[in-house]
């Protein structure tokens, strides 16, 4: 058994544990006084521990552990904490304004985690699957250095083919223009590059030897930049889903803190 | 110490660094300058070089020498010692973690922003903290009249102290609340349903807690009764109830009520069974006579008399009207004491009219004969006279025998008999009544008592149960005596009123835990 199974199995045993555990504290203890308080208190602690990890991830140089120990705990905690949620709700629906306001960005944040935990542990595979190690960053230099090379043997004064042109104008021109089918290729889709290709397949039987040469470069071309715009699309997911699970945990931890002091300041306890 | 080196391809002049904020507006094109952006995102391209002045021994200006990476360019560094090829600048991009960054400051500001915009304005503040509709009771018109009566704040701050005050007084309030925000060991070691600091609230519009048993130990009000879940306050549920009645050590206190956990279950039977409770209404009624006799009549519609005829549900349909002897007897017992004149009944409801009406029996057969346009009104009446002396003797043995006789006239089977001149022939008023005789020898009849709620601690609701037939629950039908109690066992009850019959079966279904009210001061 490698490391990453280990992990695995040994995190989802601590969390079926601590799952069964709290539904036989919640169906025990329910009827406790101040109940609600006390499973939303427990329920703070695990959002602040699930908070931190971002902070952690800024500060690598104390010695606060592992990285990979903290993302683990923090998946797992995730999931364990959504169950805390229910169980802080007593698996109702919220009423009014702000506590449906609250509950939405608690959905939002642990829903944009899940779907993080799922894109991290599939598109890296698609990735390696469809091969080319390409950095992120530099995915728009070249991807012009893309353009520049099909714009030269397209549009270059050496033999210009006017077919060539025409089909590179009206087709290529915009595909070599910036990032295309982004949803298409989360989806593996292949039909756009694959009707460019086609469509210069079509071209050879206009073209002579030299231009078949030109269509065969440009075929190799468009295929690459199918790659580099599968790869964007690819890791731009794995980045972009963070774009909804950070700001709004501050968000939540904002919204949080007011319901603390809206439970406190209007239970029966509050004078 | 290990350290990692890079990679043997590693481009270290070509270095891209996503962890910083900012990125060579040129480095899609793939000519990113080395240095790049400075933290704030100024592009920090200068010259292709940084010329150095160079100084021989004895110069005093020296002279200024390229230092361009490749190689000195052709023009060499200007007089003042500045490179001749300045490089555009180029217009910095932000790096995808400056825009989470700006994003994630973005949502808290708002976040703040719109707390502070909503908590400092009140109509919006009320609308948006509240957690969920308040019930129509406390939030109708009839609540907001009560409220100013009482002179108290018609929104959250009829109850909620914070609810009266702005964000610094609903601070204020959560730092005051007793269990403290941090009190946790207060917080969970406190007991259920005990009376907190917001059941005074109540108290200002209800008089009391006005529990069912005086000595109950007090509980919150808010224990069974949760607001903001609705138009409608939610019903009290058992585990309310069983907080004290399904708790043995509560209930020890109790000598007459045993621990309850459902009424099917451990419910225990009604205490006119247990106790063998009898009916004290003195009236003689046979309900087996009245519903399965062979000589009780048709009803003047053709129709067999039944339970309705007689049990005929109030306004409300809740209860059953006191039956009535004009309404319901008479029909049948008309009170006709001479077989041959149907048209003179005697009155009822009261002795001294009966007596005045067999004192006056010469008018009512005089009055008779002249409505009926009799020839000889005298005669008629002589007659008929003559007859009831020779019948009874004196009008005082007349008096005695309607009012103490117990006998018929006719056949016994003729008495509620509609038909025909003999149409329900009276035996006396004893025949129904208890009548007893006074020192003075007068009449004294016990007035009847007609008892309208026997179980005096549930609530029921005849139309609810119009779907089942009389019997299911009544067995009059073999009950031949009025001291009867003609209710049903629990048992009956729970056919229905229970996890089996489908019926709601909870305690407040049929019980009521306050005798409460509401108060203007």
């Amino acid at each position: 058994m490698n490391r990453f199974r280990r992990q695995l199995f040994s995190g989802l045993f601590a969390l079926i544990v601590a799952t069964l555990a709290a539904l036989w504290l919640d169906a025990r203890f329910h009827t406790l006084a101040n109940y609600a308080f006390l499973t939303g208190w427990v329920l703070l602690a695990g959002m602040f521990v699930l908070t931190i990890y971002n902070v952690r991830k800024k500060l690598p140089f104390l010695p606060l552990g592992k990285s990979e120990t903290w993302l683990q705990i923090h998946i797992y905690l995730g999931f364990f904490t959504t169950l805390l949620f229910l169980i802080h709700l007593n698996f109702h629906l919220p009423r009014g304004g702000f506590e449906i306001t609250l509950a939405l960005l608690f959905v939002l944040v642990s829903g944009s985690g899940m779907v993080g935990l799922f894109f991290s542990r599939v598109l890296p595979r698609r990735l390696a699957t469809r091969g080319g190690e390409v950095i992120f960053e530099k995915i728009p230099a070249l991807r012009h250095g893309l353009k520049g090379e099909a714009e030269t043997l397209a549009l270059g004064t050496e033999a210009k083919s006017p077919v060539i042109a025409e089909f590179y104008a009206k087709r290529l021109a915009d595909f070599f223009s910036g990032p295309k089918n982004f949803w298409r290729h989360l989806v593996e889709s292949r039909r756009a590059a694959s009707a460019l290709v086609a469509g210069l397949d079509d071209l050879r039987r206009f073209a002579n030897d030299a231009d078949r040469a030109k269509i065969e470069k440009l075929t190799a071309l468009v295929r690459q930049k199918d790659g580099l715009d599968y790869h964007r699309s690819l890791q731009l997911s794995l980045r972009l889903w963070l774009f909804v699970h950070i700001p709004l945990t501050y968000g939540l931890m904002i919204f949080t803190v007011l319901h603390i002091v809206l439970v406190f300041g209007f239970s029966g306890g509050a004078r | 110490m290990s350290e990692r080196l890079p990679a043997p391809d590693f481009d270290a002049q070509n270095y891209a660094r996503p962890n910083q904020n900012w990125i060579c507006g040129r480095a899609c094109e793939g000519n990113a300058c080395r240095p790049g952006p400075d933290a704030k995102g100024r592009c920090c391209a200068t010259a292709e070089c940084k010329p150095i002045l160079e100084l021989k021994p004895g110069e005093t200006k020296g002279r200024w020498r390229c230092t361009r990476t490749g190689g000195a360019c052709e023009s060499g560094p200007l007089p003042d010692g500045g490179c001749c090829r300045p490089i555009a600048k180029c217009s910095p991009v932000p790096t995808l973690r400056l825009l989470r960054g700006r994003l994630t400051l973005a949502v808290i500001a708002a976040s703040c922003a719109l707390l502070l915009i909503i908590l400092a304005s009140p109509p919006w503040r009320n609308g948006f903290i509240s957690p969920g509709q308040i019930s129509q009771p406390h939030s109708g018109a009839a609540f907001a009249a009560l409220a100013e009566t009482n002179h108290l704040n018609q929104s959250c701050g009829a109850c909620h102290v914070a609810g009266n005050t702005g964000p610094n007084g609903m601070v204020t309030a959560a730092l005051h609340a007793d269990p403290g925000i941090l009190n946790l060991k207060q917080l969970a070691t406190a007991h259920a349903a005990t009376p907190t600091a917001i059941d005074e609230s109540c108290l200002k519009c209800h008089a009391g807690r006005n529990v069912h048993q005086p000595d109950a130990p007090p509980v919150s009000c808010s224990f069974c009764h949760l607001e903001h879940q609705g138009k409608m306050m939610a019903a009290t549920t058992d585990a309310n109830c069983n907080f004290c009645h399904g708790d043995a050590t509560k209930m020890a206190v109790s000598r007459a009520t045993p621990v309850i956990h459902h009424f099917a279950d451990d419910h225990p039977q009604f205490r006119f069974l247990t106790e063998k409770l009898r009916d004290p209404d003195t009236l003689k009624f046979n309900h087996t006579l009245h519903l399965t006799g062979a000589t009780i009549p048709k009803l003047p519609g053709g129709e067999k008399l039944d339970c309705g005829f007689c049990h005929q549900p109030d306004a409300a349909g809740a209860f059953m009207r006191p039956v009535a002897f004009e309404k319901n007897c008479r029909v049948c017992h008309s009170l006709q004491f001479d077989p041959e004149t149907p048209q003179l009944m005697l009155p009822h409801g009261s002795i001294d009219f009966v007596s005045a009406y067999l004192r006056s029996l010469p008018k009512q057969y005089s009055d008779l004969a002249t409505k009926d346009g009799a020839a000889d009104v005298n005669g008629f009446v002589t007659r008929k006279l003559a007859g009831l002396r020779a019948q009874f003797g004196s009008g005082e043995d007349l008096e005695q025998r309607v009012f103490f006789s117990t006998a018929t006239f006719g056949p016994e089977a003729q008495i509620g008999t509609l038909s025909g001149a003999t149409r329900s022939l009276f035996p006396g008023c004893a025949y129904c009544h208890e009548v007893t005789a006074a020192a003075s020898g007068s009449p004294l009849i016990t007035k009847p008592v007609q008892t309208e709620h026997w179980l005096a601690q549930a609530k029921f609701d005849h139309a609810k149960h119009l779907n089942i037939s009389c019997e299911k629950c009544h067995d009059a039908i073999h009950s031949k005596d009025t001291a009867d109690i003609l209710l049903p066992a629990r048992e009956t009850c729970a056919e229905c009123h229970s996890p089996r019959g489908g019926v709601a079966d909870t305690c407040a279904e049929c019980h009521n835990y306050h005798k409460s009210q509401l108060v203007a001061r």
